[in-house]
């Protein structure tokens, strides 16, 4: 009896389940809100460094018959530098393919942690780029951001982004080094120095830049005062110039806020430093080529830093150079 | 029927008993294949800085009838930091092993390394000599 039962439920139950998955289901286009809407996405990559701009795509729409935008606007959990803002443009990218900007409101208005632009145009969608300038304040704490929008029906939308942790290193681009001229590197002031200077700054610098072509294989190099002085041919030395930093030679690390013309890079970032171990390295880096570079850890041991080349010119006997520079 | 059963049991277990039974291949101590290959030499040699590229000016000289390595290196290498990169014959191995950076800067006492053949059995230490370029 119970068998019986049991196949003539079964038997129902299998109808039912081929009836339903049989069934045809009508598509429908789904209906788009016409409430005030926006999204967000961080365009710029890599560590966020002191100095630099962290770059947000702000989009913001509404449907066109319910109103307009009126306002949109970033708040900062710390202020941004001078240099901080919202722009007044959207951008299209014509047949040429360039990027054409259209006017929508007034220049963006930064008051301490907010930034705000008005629109003026009549618009009900519009995407536009913030540029937060990460202040000295934020190095090593994090930040986040709020974007929001109001539009002419009242609505009010907003987004929450981060938080994004600060690095603690700087960073300083386009140096300009010279065999016997603006050769004397400081890691501590970030900066290039001529004998003069060089003399005014003894205690700060870490490294001298030279040219040879002979011995061979000796070509750029960057060397501590300290470097026995076969690895700094006809080099004098200014008055007080004499710490031994650590130099480490590094191939094929081509950071790309040192060098953004690669499209395949990596970023030195704040670990980078934390983890780099020198001990043993030597005080002095010869036949060094462009894109090459080098890890140093200055004599006091208060710095590490990465110093890239840019490029080299050997008629000219100078390189260019960029350094990221962390604080132990 | 149980007659039936007890061949094709039979059948069975003899294969696998073969099986079980058949030597296996000789592994040493590192777990590498130990082979009948006697032949015990170098056939390349290269020195590596720390930014991961040859310091080396030209070819080495390998010698494999005096066991010797000469290599000039680069005016200015950082002979504390180095990689050292054998190519050996097929199925060799070096002793000791190279695991990390090598200190070559004590040029009167130079670095032996032995190359063991895949059979294990000849074994054949290499000076290396490194030289500086003037």
């Amino acid at each position: 009896m119970q068998r019986k039962y049991f196949i003539n439920i079964t038997f129902l139950l299998s109808l039912l389940l081929l009836t339903n998955a049989c069934s045809k289901e009508d598509y429908a286009i789904p209906v788009l809100s016409t409430n005030l809407q926006n999204d967000v996405i961080k365009r710029s990559l890599g560590p966020n460094v002191v100095g630099q701009q962290i770059e947000f795509a702000y989009a913001m729409a509404l449907g066109p018959e319910v109103g307009k935008i009126v306002s949109a606007q970033v708040e900062a959990s710390i202020a941004g530098a001078t240099g901080t803002f919202l722009e007044n443009r959207s951008f299209y990218t014509n047949t040429g393919g360039a990027d054409v900007g259209v006017i929508i409101g007034g220049a963006s208005v930064t008051n301490g942690k907010t930034t705000n632009v008005t629109f003026t145009a009549d618009t009900s969608a519009v995407t536009l780029r913030y540029y937060y300038v990460v202040p000295e304040e934020a190095r090593g704490k994090s930040v986040s951001f709020t974007f929001s929008a109001k539009s002419s029906n009242g609505q009010t939308a907003s987004y929450a982004m981060g938080p994004y942790a600060i690095s603690k290193m700087d960073m300083v681009l386009g140096l300009d080094v010279t065999d016997n001229n603006a050769c004397y590197i400081s890691i501590a002031d970030m900066a290039v120095y001529t004998e003069a200077n060089a003399a005014a700054n003894a205690d700060k610098i870490d490294l001298v830049y030279l040219y040879r072509t002979t011995p061979a294989n000796f070509t750029h190099a960057l060397v501590s005062p300290a470097a026995d002085a076969i690895y700094r041919p006809g080099i004098t030395l200014p008055s007080g110039v004499n710490r031994s930093a650590k130099v480490s030679k590094v191939w094929n690390l081509r950071d790309w806020q040192l060098d953004p013309k690669h499209q395949y890079s990596v970023f030195v970032d704040d670990l980078d430093f934390q983890q780099l171990d020198l001990s043993g390295a030597p005080n002095y880096a010869l036949n060094l080529k462009a894109e090459a570079g080098v890890w140093v850890e200055t004599a006091d041991s208060k710095y590490r830093a990465y110093i890239f080349i840019n490029s080299i010119n050997n008629g000219a006997k100078s390189a260019r150079i960029g350094i990221k520079r962390y604080a132990l | 029927m149980k007659n039936h059963i007890k061949i094709i049991v039979i059948f069975l277990l003899v294969p696998l008993v073969w099986v079980g039974c058949s030597k296996d291949f000789p592994v040493d101590e590192d777990g590498l294949l130990i082979t009948d290959r006697a032949q015990c030499y170098v056939s390349n040699f290269d020195l590596i800085g720390s930014d991961r590229l040859s310091v080396r000016t030209k070819t080495p000289l390998i010698d494999t009838v005096a066991q010797i390595i000469n290599i000039e290196v680069q005016f200015g290498t950082d002979l504390k930091n180095l990689y050292p990169q054998f190519t050996l014959v097929t199925d060799a191995k070096l002793d000791p092993k190279i695991t990390g950076k090598v200190d070559f800067s004590d040029l009167l006492n130079p670095k032996v390394y032995t190359v063991v053949s895949g059979n294990r059995k000849v074994k054949k230490p290499y000076t290396v000599f490194v030289t500086v370029q003037p």
